[in-house]
């Protein structure tokens, strides 16, 4: 499994998302169900999927896809 | 670098009182029979000590010192100094409460008084300050008293807060001894997010007036006055999972510390079971390690490091065997830090119950 493929399997475990939906638009904005603790499970299963312990600016600013992405880079990892 | 080595103290003993009054979940009116089960389930405090309005933190603290001070045998006139370590003063904001202690408890006028106010962090504060005056030997026995009254400072209509707290007070001995363990005292301090935990209105910059007793309805259960103490459950939750853990992580690798043989025990902030677990997880902690008692007593603040002392290693740590503790706590400030330290044949009498 590629990271990005990890990365993307942490939206379906969370909101059962379609992976052909996962991109830009996909947010908190965009997504009803993405409220503060689904929010807290997304980092929760990036720190676990990719062995991380994230700051607390890197978990208040996970609201979308793209987000996440930026904070794994931002964390050392590619996707 | 906050961080300390402190040589030449040993602590003695641990002691803790509580209210009698026990409430269940299910006891607030604010949540339905399926609401309370969803809380006892996610947050993991079933029930909490809650007195009445009349009891004091510093009274429970009263209560464990003179039983802690009976059972070691120490004279009153021995004990040098005397931290009471709380955010529920008996008076706001003077006299300090250490020193109406100093006199409930009978102690010496030559004994030092002083007061913390530093929220769940508040048994390393107190213990650091009284460690470090201990470790040079001009004074050698301390007195170190923490507790809250939490729910107190609080809108009783505030649901994401009111079920969190309960009341406990305790108090730990340390003392003098050139053979003991050095304790290492780790702080954090991130001023920035203070307003995640803070009381807005009663202090000097915003005394009180009639609008700070106006309740504002804030939604899901939230309605608290500016007088009242909030909690920014996201920002706190945010910080609970990130910062200790981090330091804690930093300190088991800088110190080559083996997490499965060289630690005992684990003693993390009852926060509650989200934070807690997390923090289990995120550290790779084994489980078995680490007491858990917020299900009982709930967030009791400062005393739940030596809150989990008595209730739940009481027997292990009596024994005349030397235990490891690693101790992580975080709150107000915001504030975090860790404490490793090294007991032997503590003095613990059993729980009190007032």
């Amino acid at each position: 499994m590629t990271n990005l493929e990890k990365y993307n399997d942490i939206f379906v475990q969370v909101f059962g998302a379609d992976i052909a939906l996962l991109g830009d638009n996909y947010s908190k904005e965009t997504v009803s169900e993405w409220d503060s603790v689904h929010q807290l499970n997304i980092i929760s299963l990036m720190e676990e999927t990719f062995d991380l312990m994230l700051d607390p600016e890197d978990i208040m600013a996970c609201t979308s896809y793209n987000a996440g992405k930026e904070i794994l880079a931002r964390n050392g990892v590619k996707l | 670098m906050a961080r300390w080595n402190i040589h030449n103290v040993s602590v003695r003993g641990v002691s803790a009182c509580v209210p009698k009054k026990v409430v269940h979940t299910e006891d607030f009116l604010f949540f339905d029979k399926e609401g309370a089960e969803v809380f006892n389930n996610t947050v993991g405090i079933r029930e909490r000590r809650l007195g009445p309005d009349s009891l004091c933190a510093s009274d429970m603290c009263q209560a464990a010192a003179e039983k802690l001070i009976a059972e070691l045998g120490w004279g009153k006139e021995s004990i040098d100094m005397l931290i009471f370590e709380s955010v529920t003063a008996d008076f706001h904001p003077t006299p300090p409460t250490s020193c109406l202690l100093q006199d409930r408890l009978g102690l010496s006028e030559d004994c030092f008084c002083l007061d913390i106010p530093m929220g769940c962090c508040g048994c390393m504060y107190a213990m650091n300050v009284a460690g470090n005056m201990l470790s040079n030997g001009n004074i050698k026995r301390a007195l170190v008293l923490i507790g809250d009254t939490a729910l107190r400072m609080g809108s009783m209509q505030d649901k994401s807060r009111v079920p969190l707290f309960g009341d406990m007070g305790t108090a730990v001995a340390l003392e003098y001894d050139t053979t003991a363990e050095p304790i290492l005292i780790d702080f954090h301090t991130q001023g920035s997010g203070y307003k995640a935990l803070m009381t807005p209105h009663g202090g000097f910059r915003h005394p009180l007036t009639p609008e700070s007793f106006v309740q504002e309805d804030f939604g899901n259960g939230i309605l608290r006055a500016p007088k009242d103490t909030l909690i920014d459950g996201m920002a706190v939750f945010t910080f609970a999972i990130s910062k200790p853990a981090k330091t804690v992580a930093n300190i088991i690798e800088e110190l080559g510390i083996d997490r499965e043989n060289d630690i005992d025990y684990y003693l993390i902030h009852q926060a509650n079971k989200l934070i807690v677990d997390r923090l289990v997880k995120k550290l790779k902690l084994p489980v078995e390690k680490v007491p858990y008692n917020l299900e009982s007593f709930g967030n009791t603040g400062g005393a739940s490091v030596p809150g989990l002392m008595v209730t739940r290693l009481r027997e292990q740590l009596q024994k005349d065997e030397p235990h490891r503790l690693l101790c992580s706590s975080f709150g107000l400030g915001l504030s975090w830090g860790t404490m490793l330290l090294n007991v032997k044949n503590l003095v613990i009498p059993e729980l009190i119950e007032i």
